[in-house]
């Protein structure tokens, strides 16, 4: 089955060593995800000031510029992985490096 | 013996294993509640005609497992429109043969599945005690004061929440293993403390009591050298030991070093004694063991007459050690003042951290209004009293608080 781990981070982290850090250690988790032959896809997002967002009320759309929530935690990229279970998928998860606080959603992906 | 009562005893033996281990073999709590309900009902047409089958637990899992393959494979009818070949009707062989299997015993890994950590923490013992021990939702909603609608979908959202995003059904992996463990052991901690509430044992919550007494035993036998897991049956065991003697005939509140020693139950303090003694020969402490050894203690009081403060005084410090609460800061003071003088007590409750927030937090008044009784502080000891009964306490206890407002005088 198919999960897709979201990352939702926080976008005020700008120490210039940190990101690198962070950067270097998101290069490992990839080879090692292909190295298990988990990886289907994934990448990271420009911030979320680059959004763009499409609203649908009563039928009527309107653009907004920004991102569909003004959160403190914004969604910062995503991987898309194979697994063989949920706990599998969450183990996968629990290795994806960010800053001091972050989040990660892991969803299983509805086969169509 | 008549089929009712056959079926009656083969549920009460074997109910949880068959109940798991159709359940783990389908991977799909839902058709394994299905298919059980679908073989007691089968069994009391059959054999109140037939009379009860020679092993009635084997004709119960082997009818309940043909159930459950007819409704995987409808549903894979459903969903994918592609028919496979129509299993044989079961003929009188089929099922002799089936009968010589042993059910598997899949009760620990039901237990995981249904206290995985990815489910919310108020559904993990309701779906426990729905798909391992087979209550009803009727008497889940009761237990935990809602409606059998809002219990329903909670059970609903969670199976579907293990179904759809594939949790494993699997005893954890070594490396995840203590986490997981935890889990089991806090979720069985919460139903049990939600069932002690009810001092007076009578409502609905305190029947979970029994449940939970049980459940916890039934983890001793699957996790025999897990020393923590003994800890907690042994907690449940002496907490649960004391019910008979903690209500006066008003429905008053009776605090543990009151309460008399000849109404708590013997067996079940023999039982926890028992159960500490093989924890300890593990030899790897942990917080339940420690609770269970401060009840422990007081469980003495039956035996010696006297209770060991300064021992409950040195567990608490072991305790607050490994795993921090104001509860156990708040009753170590009232343990230091039993041990070395309200003084002292009154001192170790005012080092307990950030008073402001717990002004608001009844066990900390109780605790201060009695400990300044102690001191003979009795204007004081009534002003905590006052602030604890604007608390709202529950029905016995603010009987306790009251009767004790009366006794000051003040």
């Amino acid at each position: 089955m198919q999960y897709l781990l979201i990352i939702y981070g926080d976008e005020s982290l700008d120490d210039p060593v940190t990101l690198q850090e962070i950067t270097a250690a998101h290069m490992r988790l990839g080879a090692e995800l292909r190295e298990a032959g988990a990886i289907v896809g994934g990448d990271r997002l420009k911030p979320s000031d680059t959004a763009t967002t499409i609203r649908t009320a009563g039928g009527a759309q309107t653009l907004h510029d920004g991102p569909y929530a003004e959160t403190r935690e914004q969604l910062a990229g995503y991987y898309l992985i194979e697994a063989a279970d949920l706990d599998a998928a969450i183990a996968w998860g629990r290795k994806i490096p960010g800053g001091p606080n972050y989040a990660i959603e892991v969803r299983p992906i509805w086969p169509i | 013996m008549d089929a009712e009562a056959a079926l009656d005893a083969a549920v009460r033996e074997a109910g949880d294993r068959i109940r798991a281990a159709l359940a783990i073999r389908f991977r799909d709590l839902d058709m394994a509640e299905e298919a059980f309900a679908f073989a007691s009902l089968r069994a009391m047409e059959t054999w109140s005609r037939d009379g009860p089958p020679r092993d009635p637990a084997a004709w119960l899992y082997t009818v309940g497992r043909r159930r459950a393959f007819d409704l995987g494979r409808r549903a894979k009818v459903r969903t994918s429109a592609v028919l496979d070949a129509p299993e044989p009707a079961p003929d009188p062989e089929s099922i002799l043969i089936a009968a010589f299997e042993p059910i598997p015993d899949e009760r620990l890994r039901l237990i995981f599945v249904c206290c995985h950590p990815a489910l919310a923490p108020e559904a993990r013992i309701a779906l426990t005690l729905r798909t391992l021990c087979g209550l009803s939702v009727e008497r889940l909603a009761r237990a935990w004061l809602t409606s059998e609608v809002a219990m329903l979908q909670r059970l609903t959202r969670a199976k579907r929440k293990i179904r759809d995003t594939r949790i494993r059904f699997e005893i954890p992996e070594p490396d995840a293993w203590g986490e997981r463990l935890e889990t089991v052991l806090a979720t069985l901690e919460i139903a049990y403390a939600q069932a002690y509430e009810d001092a007076g044992g009578t409502s609905d919550a305190a029947g979970l009591a029994h449940e939970t007494l049980r459940l916890s035993g039934l983890l001793c036998d699957l996790a025999p050298n897990e020393p923590e897991v003994l800890g907690l049956a042994a907690l449940i065991r002496l907490t649960e030991s004391r019910r008979p003697a903690r209500l006066d005939e008003r429905g008053a509140m009776i605090p543990l070093s009151e309460q008399a020693v000849a109404l708590w139950d013997s067996r079940l303090i023999a039982e926890a004694a028992a159960l500490l003694r093989r924890a300890a020969q593990l030899g790897r402490s942990g917080p339940y063991q420690l609770m269970a050894t401060i009840h422990a203690v007081h469980a003495a009081r039956r035996e010696t007459g006297v209770t060991g403060w300064a021992d409950i005084v040195l567990l608490y410090d072991m305790l607050l050690a490994v795993r921090p609460s104001a509860v156990a800061q708040v009753n170590r003071a009232v343990a230091v003042g039993e041990a070395q003088g309200a003084d002292a007590g009154l001192a170790a409750l005012a080092a307990v951290s950030d008073p402001a927030r717990l002004a608001g937090w009844l066990p900390y008044q109780a605790a201060l209004a009695g400990l300044r009784a102690q001191a003979d502080l009795k204007a004081e000891a009534a002003e905590a009293l006052r602030a604890a009964l604007a608390l709202r306490p529950a029905p016995a206890e603010r009987l306790f608080l009251a009767h004790r407002l009366g006794e000051l005088g003040a």
